[in-house]
């Protein structure tokens, strides 16, 4: 038996990026790897991972200067995104925490040098070196500045955990009583939950899309836990959502992304379902925690729907129709463009699709929004 | 990071959880591709095979790799070195074995037990598996099976398809028979290939025996060689010694034969996103990289970019592009492609369901359908490419057609202007038949193993090929490959013809493979005809019937004799330990279809020369001689004794083979060996029921030899007839 004893360095992106050190890149692979193999998945859990990686990697990378920090931060994005470009999540959760560290740095500069702005900082290389030499001053510094970062991470994890319970408090002042409500997307977590909340003091109908093929499952164990909270639940097939829209009083979506121009990502399906609504004039509503906006516009939509496994929608087994046809094919993702939803409701507020950029404002810094 | 769930289970029962890899496919389906580079290290959408193979484990949460490495073990073990797999961020640590003397998964699978490093079920994959299945269902349906059945030694993995599907093997496609409610398989059979023939399988009803419900026959299930297997399975193969294939061999002795007492159950994939197949002939190469293109094993995928190296970008329609793609305004790439980094497409250039490497150069006017470009490849303007392999750094000129089938080896050169007829294989080295590194005939002459210098291609003898400029052009590098199997057997690939023929349609790209198969099948011929010949012996019982030559067996009842006589002459004089001698006595049996009453004929002859010998040597008076051998090998007739009537048998077989000796003494062997056989051996009513059987028999010298046993068969019967009485009362 031979050990393969060399350990050579595999990856390219080491090779580009020294300030990745292996130790780092150590904690960042299996992450890539987890999301690659679908082993890490769901919204929550992707960004909780992403959180609690760079959690490890503030902890375990050396650095003197927060500036130092922002480039590692940076560049593990980077390495997250090429890795698995279609979750927006990731990139989300890194440009967070990057806007937190600049949040923190600005404070401590203004109680320091009041004169330096982080914007400026940025933009001029040669501000980075003098910082370098005002960090370099105290260590004890550094180690409070890490541990307020740390925390501040701690506060967004909390944030994430708890985002359905901001949803849900609005959820009785939008929902009627009597109403009939229909649901495109049975994998939301969050619509659960925020209509599970109405419940107490509402009394409503809901309909469910079967969500064929790659959530059917899924919406049957949807409808059974809403109609074993008391819900009157109905399952429909996905063709009949037109037919059915003149009866729904409001439609509610779930998400998986919010782009800052006011459009998003929901599952497959759910295009058809807002264009419906949009003739019937009924309202939609999107669900979506405050972690999924993304400071990003949606220029090519290659890039964000993702495309899944072709033998949900065409049995393996049927040999002779898959060698007649040109392509089969299942996208998972569709998005949906901001004309067609009429208000956001995240854990910070209900807004309207338009005022979508202003919160991405407010969470993120611009500089960010290019990783590389 | 395997599901949290799954992994303390693993923890619970063992820490390690292993896996084998089988990285050669001890073939030549991939000549002469193959002669240069191992089959696992060949890329599959740009990619090379392994990868998925290791994919797969790691996603299995396999903490332990072992590659089994035969044929160019040495790129094998560079390339892992070189892979991320053997970084400290691994989720397994990867062992390459070198097990260069190997020439089949039997071999294989011995050299392992020896080696001694199984500690628990291990997986058993060949390294050219491509699959997405969700491993950890097949561990609980393994572990739940285990629970249930202490005999469980195999779970296999099949996936469902149609007979046809072009997935499947049509190589050696498999017939299985399972028990309908515990998935149990019963039955194995490899289809011998259509030729024509009506093919048929031939069951013994006696399997069915215990099947509580219904049993279902399928031929329609991908098998794509992934096993959990319990350490019994290296031992097996340990102790049957002359099987090569895990399933012709291994599979079908197991569930066939009652000797081994094991089952084997077989996990069906139910969840129709679930894709499992195996790349084992360029019509399954072709297949599977159609299929993960058209994303039939999502998220197994080029977009995935698994291997950390690429940096693929999924389009729609299945298109899929690596950065630094250079394509010229005009030319269109159709569904189902991928197109490697630095590669550039010319003007009017048509590109469909192919896969382009890297670095690869078309020129203008080119159209490419159903092809596999592989790094590296150039190929010039208004040249034609479809349903063709065109191997790394290979130049195709320009005008040039290529025929379905046709496989350009690596660094092959094809001047302008040639056609090439279909299913031409063309290398760039002659490659000569007898330092085939790929023979998997198990006959092959050891010496080659010596000579084999893995990563080098054959030496090239010239005299036998000279450059083949009617192939490849004046200026071309070339040489028609012709496997020469394809020379003996002329009346095989006849029947190739006619297989493929059958298979509808199929792309051309087959016709090649299916006249390979025919040959590989030939090899196993030697194996069949025995097995063609137990198959008789059942067909008094078996509701199907054929007809097989008799002469066959007649011949080796004989040799068996005769081995099975020096087999146990062995085991005596080496002093064996029982249970190995019968071992071996039984694996003779086996290998060379015997009945229980030849091995009870041979052994008694050996047993009995083995007295004689001692009484001649005169270490011993004739009646210590017998009773030290019957007590010592008696026992082993423990195990070729089921029914009353064996006894008998084996009592008339003594008394001929004892009544031949020396009439000074021959009275008393009988004597003590029926003495010391009763009781242990041979029940009283056997005895009796033989002592009155030939009773009657006028032969003289058995007559004689009878003498002095009959003291003991009357103290028999007054021992019966006391005991009777003591019942009585």
């Amino acid at each position: 038996m031979i050990h393969t004893e060399t350990k050579a360095d595999y990856s390219t992106n080491t090779n580009k990026m020294s300030v990745i050190t292996p130790e780092i890149q150590s904690l960042i692979d299996p992450v890539v790897s987890g999301l690659k193999r679908h082993q890490i998945v769901g919204d929550k859990v992707i960004a909780l991972a992403i959180c609690h990686l760079l959690m490890k990697v503030i902890s375990a990378a050396r650095w003197t200067n927060p500036y130092d920090l922002i480039n590692i931060i940076r560049k593990v994005g980077t390495i997250l995104n090429t890795g698995y470009p279609k979750k927006i999540i990731s990139g989300n959760i890194v440009r967070r925490v990057l806007a937190l560290i600049r949040d923190e740095i600005e404070t401590e500069n203004n109680d320091n040098t009041p004169m330096m702005s982080s914007m400026f900082s940025l933009l001029s290389t040669n501000s980075t070196g003098n910082q370098k030499v005002q960090y370099n001053q105290s260590k004890k510094q550094s180690s409070d500045f890490r541990s307020i970062i740390i925390q501040g991470i701690r506060d967004l994890e909390d944030e994430i955990a708890n985002v359905n319970e901001g949803i849900e408090t609005m959820s009785v002042d939008l929902i009627h009583d009597n109403e009939i409500l229909l649901t495109p997307t049975p994998t939301s977590e969050t619509v659960l939950q925020f209509l599970i909340k109405a419940r107490a003091k509402r009394k409503f109908t809901v309909l469910v899309t079967e969500s064929f093929p790659n959530d059917i499952n899924t919406s049957h164990k949807f409808v059974k836990k809403l109609a074993e909270n008391k819900i009157e639940t109905i399952l429909i097939p996905d063709s009949t959502v037109y037919a059915v829209m003149s009866r729904v009083g409001k439609v509610i979506i779930g998400s998986s992304a919010v782009f800052a121009n006011g459009g998003c990502l929901s599952n497959s399906g759910v295009t058809h379902v807002v264009e419906c609504a949009k003739e019937h004039r009924t309202p939609v509503f999107a669900l979506a925690g405050l972690y999924k906006l993304s400071p990003l516009y949606p220029f090519n939509g290659d890039d964000l729907i993702e495309v899944g496994n072709s033998g949900k929608v065409l049995n393996y087994d049927d040999f002779k129709l898959i060698e007649n046809v040109e392509i089969v094919t299942n996208p998972l993702d569709d998005y949906i463009s901001p004309e067609h939803i009429d208000i956001y409701i995240t854990n910070v507020g209900g807004f309207a699709p338009s005022f979508i950029y202003r919160i991405v404002l407010d969470n993120y810094k611009t500089e960010d929004n290019n990783l590389e | 990071m395997p599901p949290k769930n799954k992994k303390q289970k693993d923890d619970v029962q063992d820490e390690r959880f292993q896996a084998i890899v089988l990285t050669d496919s001890f073939q030549t389906r991939f000549m002469p591709l193959t002669s240069v580079k191992p089959r696992c290290l060949l890329p599959l959408a740009n990619v090379p095979l392994i990868e998925y193979t290791l994919e797969f484990l790691a996603k299995a949460g396999v903490n332990e790799v072992h590659l089994m490495c035969s044929s160019h073990a040495e790129q094998i073990q560079q390339y892992i070195e070189k892979s991320k797999w053997s970084s400290h961020n691994s989720p397994f640590t990867v062992y390459t074995i070198m097990s260069l003397e190997s020439r089949s998964v039997g071999d294989a699978m011995r050299d392992l037990d020896n080696r001694g490093l199984i500690t628990g079920d291990f997986l058993l994959v060949s390294g050219d598996v491509v699959t997405n299945i969700d491993f950890s269902k097949v561990m609980n349906f393994h572990k739940y099976k285990k629970q249930q059945d202490k005999d469980h030694i195999i779970t296999m993995v099949l996936t469902p398809a149609s007979p046809l599907h072009r997935t499947r093997s049509h190589v050696d496609p498999a017939t299985f028979i399972l028990d309908k409610k515990t998935n149990r398989c019963l039955f194995y059979q490899g289809i011998p290939p259509v030729d024509g023939k009506k093919a048929s399988i031939n069951v013994d009803p006696e399997l069915f025996e215990d099947v509580e419900d219904e049993i279902s026959i399928r031929n329609d299930l991908i098998d794509c060689h992934v096993d959990i297997c319990t350490p019994h399975v290296p031992q097996i193969f340990q102790e049957n010694f002359d099987y090569q294939y895990l399933r012709n061999d291994f599979v079908k002795g197991v569930v066939t034969t009652d000797l081994v007492k094991k089952t084997i159950y077989a996990y069906i994939s139910e969840n129709s996103s679930e894709y499992a197949a195996r790349v084992e002939s360029w019509a399954t190469y072709d297949a599977i990289s159609q299929d993960i293109l058209a994303r039939w094993c999502y998220p197994l995928g080029p977009d995935s970019n698994f291997v950390n190296s690429t940096s693929y970008r999924y389009e729609a329609k299945h298109i899929y592009k690596e950065e630094k793609v250079v394509l010229a305004q005009s030319c269109k790439i159709g569904t189902c492609t991928s197109i490697g980094a630095n590669t550039t497409v010319g003007e009017r250039t048509t590109i469909k369901k192919s896969v382009i490497g890297r670095n690869c150069k078309i020129g203008n006017n080119v159209v490419i359908s159903n092809s596999y470009i592989w790094d590296g490849a150039i190929i010039e303007d208004n040249t034609s490419v479809n349903h063709t392999i065109v191997a790394s750094n290979a130049h195709i000129g320009s005008n040039v057609v290529l025929s379905p089938g046709v496989v350009i080896g690596f660094n092959v050169k094809i001047g302008n202007n040639k056609r090439i007829a279909h299913n031409a294989r063309v290398s760039e080295l002659p490659i000569v038949s007898n330092e085939d590194l790929f023979d998997d005939s198990f006959e092959s002459d050891s010496e080659n193993s010596e000579n084999d210098e893995p990563s080098t291609p054959s030496i090239p003898h010239i005299d036998i090929n000279v450059q083949d400029i009617d192939l490849v052009g004046e200026d071309g590098v070339g040489f028609l490959y012709v496997s020469d199997k394809d020379f003996d057997e002329e009346s095989e690939s006849e029947a190739g013809d006619q297989y493929s023929g059958i298979i509808y349609q199929m792309k051309s790209l087959n016709v090649s493979d299916d006249s390979i198969a025919s040959v590989s099948n030939r090899n196993k011929t030697r194996k069949h005809s025995r097995k063609h010949s137990r198959s008789r012996r059942l067909s008094t019982t078996s509701v199907v019937s054929t007809d097989f030559d008799g002469e066959i067996y007649s011949e080796e009842e004989e040799d068996f004799i005769q081995e099975a006589v020096a087999t146990v002459d062995r085991s005596l004089n080496n002093n064996h330990d029982l249970d190995t001698a019968v071992l071996e006595l039984n694996t003779l049996k086996m290998s060379m279809n015997a009945s229980y009453h030849d091995v009870r004929n041979a052994t008694s002859e050996a047993l009995v020369k083995q007295v004689l010998k001692f009484i001649k040597t005169q270490t011993l008076d004739p009646k210590s001689a017998a009773k030290k051998v019957f007590e010592r090998w008696g026992p082993m007739y423990k195990r070729q004794i089921f029914e009353f009537e064996d006894g008998i048998d084996l009592l008339n077989i003594l008394q001929e083979k004892i009544a031949q000796s020396d009439k000074a003494y021959n009275q008393i062997i009988l004597f003590v060996a029926v003495q010391t056989l009763y009781d242990e051996v041979l029940s009283e009513e056997a005895i009796l029921a033989w002592w009155n059987s030939s009773k009657n028999i006028e032969d003289e010298n058995i007559k004689y030899v009878r003498g002095l046993t009959e003291q003991f068969i009357k103290w028999l019967e007054t021992a019966e007839e006391e005991s009777e009485e003591e019942e009585s009362d």
